[in-house]
């Protein structure tokens, strides 16, 4: 097959994972960036499916065909089978987290939901100017 | 099959998992402390069968495979655990650990319908599945079943602070778990195998291959993520400053260890014949380990959270570890095995004080604690012993492993790596020591930077014996002192050169005694400036406090708690190793 069907899966999924990243990187809201890890995600399947697909051949069940056609690799589907059942788990586990969260503190925005702040105005002067630092960290 | 010794690898996995279900089972009918017991006897029962299969390897590796699905012709199809002395004793290691936490951890939690055990039974069972296994999927697996325990342990108190540091814990990774299963991916396109050996035989043949590189470097990052190595770091202080006590014990003490005992296995043995990997391997890790163990060290000494320090003191660790790994020699490899047990003999201790520190004074800050200490001297013992042990009091298992680590990189004139290992025990002494001062001798009125650091009330719950919190810190204690040297001095050249897969060499080289006096004389000096700063001429606190105040603040900005920063560092953390890859 041409070039470009043989980097087109590599090439959409390294720009999957990083439209994820960059989703992570920027996210606002904790759905969303629950949404933009499953777009992280989906990145690996396409990597997966693209690593093992043999051009021209068959699913790899061999009721209607003799042993020995040229099938696709079936290690790397049930990769990403495993790679799906993880993901349903991860994403449940961090929907109840967000959920949890927004219960609490009644925000869904990263910025207001640090894990740990510096104290405001503390036990020195010094502390309480490092409470301001509610700007984001330029990188 | 015949029934070897063979027939016991799955066991201290498969234990664990069915006092998990049966316990999961029948949750709301046990009664009173029956969960406790059983989650001590479970962990008991995979500490005692850990030792006697690492006893049985001595000998050469076990190999199991699983519905006896045995490699034929170089093909291996089946999935296999493959258990060499080392691997079998760092599992035993883990198995004691948890036996002590459980105790630590002894009605600990109220109406928890025993989902706190089972938690943390599956996450034991997937450590020991993880030292283990010889397949790389299976190893993605465990990966994954530690991740999501761990995930779920740190935010069982469902509070603020503890929700939000265990989403930043569950995104970096969950990033870590794609990156590994993209580079297994890889692996396998190029080398039609998922089995250790197969993988290493086919890379030997393959010769300079960009895949294979570019697979490592996905697997190594999702280890190093695991592992907390700088940039990737920043999950580590939220996840465990938040985490309840008992978790904190097993993360600090075993959990980020292993991510680099994985890095160890996998660069040693699969990437092996890859010598693109392996040039790239010495700057890469030298260079990540030194600039790790320093930072994690300052950071620790800027805090007032002593949970949150303990964490950074972990990072400084784990950084040191990796130099050790970079060293690629069984004497550097050995050395880091040791290193990781007597690490989390100690640090496990050290969390399980500051869980007494939560349970009996209801604070876990350094400043505010100042003085509270004085009821519990038992623990500020405790403390100070392992403060000192921890930047390098030359007794006991942490120092034997220091030794050998320091001699594996003097006899390869690596003195960055020297310089920052030496530093970076002594800055996170210092810290220990400082904070021991301060709360159980009520030194150190005036606090300096660590003042300004984030803190945060909690608490924990109080009626417990104090015994029962002190008892496993105790002997977790005595362990690290008492197991004898010579001993850990005769296994451990044969077991590393078996977790290698390198022929055995004796040559054992220590570092030299005067090394690990100059990390203690720098936590001593260290801890007595905190105390001490209001006592010393203003000569020479101004300069000292001009050099620690901006550094200190740009750090603390750096770590600011917004996941989106940490995947920025991620991808250019990324970047980087597979830039270093690429000109190796």
């Amino acid at each position: 097959m041409s070039v470009v069907s043989n980097i087109l899966p590599y090439a959409v999924a390294v720009w999957l994972f990083g439209a994820g990243l960059y989703g992570i990187a920027t996210s606002r809201n904790l759905i969303h960036l629950v949404g933009c890890l499953g777009v992280c995600q989906s990145a690996t399947y396409v990597l997966l499916l693209g690593l093992g697909y043999r051009w021209g051949s068959i699913a790899p069940i061999f009721y209607d065909h003799p042993p020995g056609t040229p099938a696709v690799d079936p290690v790397m589907q049930a990769l990403v089978l495993t790679d799906i059942v993880v993901g349903a788990t991860l994403t449940a586990l961090l929907l109840v987290l967000t959920i949890q969260v927004y219960k609490r503190s009644g925000s869904l925005d990263p910025e207001k939901l640090r894990p740990m702040r510096a104290r405001q105005g503390s036990d020195r002067a010094e502390g309480s100017d490092r409470g301001h630092d509610g700007k984001r960290t330029v990188l | 099959m015949t029934l070897g010794p063979s027939a016991l690898l799955p066991l201290p996995v498969a234990i664990p998992l069915v006092f998990c279900a049966v316990m999961l089972a029948t949750a709301h009918l046990l009664p009173g402390r029956l969960p406790d017991i059983l989650a001590t006897l479970a962990a008991l029962s995979v500490a005692i069968l850990s030792g006697m299969i690492a006893v049985h390897a001595a000998d050469g590796p076990l190999v199991y495979w699983f519905g006896g699905w045995e490699p034929r012709d170089g093909v291996h199809l089946g999935i296999g655990f493959g258990v060499d002395a080392a691997s079998g004793w760092i599992a035993a290691f883990i198995g004691v650990l948890y036996v002590l936490t459980f105790i630590f951890a002894w009605g600990f939690f109220d109406r928890t319908h025993g989902h706190f055990h089972i938690l943390m039974l599956l996450f034991l069972a997937a450590m020991i599945g993880f030292c283990f296994t010889r397949d790389m999927f299976n190893l993605f697996v465990w990966f994954e079943v530690m991740s999501v325990a761990a995930f779920a342990l740190t935010a069982y108190h469902l509070e603020k602070s503890a929700l939000s540091g265990a989403i930043n814990f569950t995104v970096i990774n969950s990033l870590a778990g794609f990156l590994m299963l993209g580079g297994i991916g890889l692996i396998y396109a190029q080398t039609g195998s998922l089995d250790f050996e197969g993988i290493a035989s086919a890379v030997g043949r393959g010769g300079r291959d960009p895949v294979v590189a570019g697979a490592f470097c996905l697997v190594a990052t999702a280890l190093m993520i695991k592992g907390a190595i700088v940039p990737f770091q920043f999950w580590l202080a939220d996840a465990h400053a938040v985490a309840p006590s008992p978790v904190s014990v097993i993360f600090s003490g075993a959990m980020v260890s292993l991510g680099l005992f994985g890095l160890a296995k996998v660069s040693a043995v699969v990437f092996a014949g890859s010598d693109q990997v392996q040039h790239a391997l010495p700057t890469l890790l030298e260079g990540l380990g030194s600039i790790t163990a320093i930072l994690g060290g300052w950071m620790a000494l800027l805090q007032r959270h002593m949970k949150r320090m303990l964490a950074f003191s972990t990072i400084s660790h784990a950084g040191i570890m990796l130099t050790a790994l970079g060293a690629l020699s069984p004497a550097g490899t050995g050395g880091m095995l040791v290193y990781v047990v007597g690490h989390g003999l100690v640090k496990g201790a050290l969390f399980m004080i500051a869980g007494i520190l939560l349970a009996t004074r209801a604070s876990i800050d350094e400043i505010a604690l100042r003085g509270l200490g004085r009821g519990i001297g038992p623990a500020g013992f405790a403390m100070a012993l392992a403060g000192l042990l921890l930047c390098g009091l030359p007794i006991g298992v942490l120092d034997q492993g220091t030794r050998l680590v320091q001699g594996a990189l003097w006899h390869q004139e690596r003195w960055i790596a020297l310089a920052a290992g030496a530093i970076g025990a002594g800055l996170t002494g210092a810290a220990v020591l400082r904070a021991t001062g301060r709360i159980f001798l009520g030194l150190g009125p005036d606090p300096g930077d660590e003042g300004g650091a984030p803190s945060e009330d909690e608490r924990e719950k109080a009626n417990r014996p104090l015994w029962v919190m002190l008892g496993p810190c105790c002997v977790l204690l005595a362990f690290d002192v008492g197991l004898p040297a010579s001993l850990i001095a005769n296994a451990t050249p044969e077991a590393a050169s078996a977790f290698m897969h390198q022929p055995s060499v004796s040559a054992k080289a220590e570092g030299p005694a005067w090394l690990t006096w100059i990390s203690v004389a720098l936590a001593l000096a260290g801890a007595g400036y905190g105390l001490f700063r209001t006592r010393l001429p203003k000569l020479v606190i101004r300069p000292l406090r001009a050099t620690q105040s901006v550094p200190t603040r740009a750090l603390e900005l750096l770590h600011s708690g917004l996941i989106g920063d940490y995947a920025a560092w991620l991808a250019i953390g990324v970047a980087l190793i597979a830039s270093i890859l690429a000109v190796s």
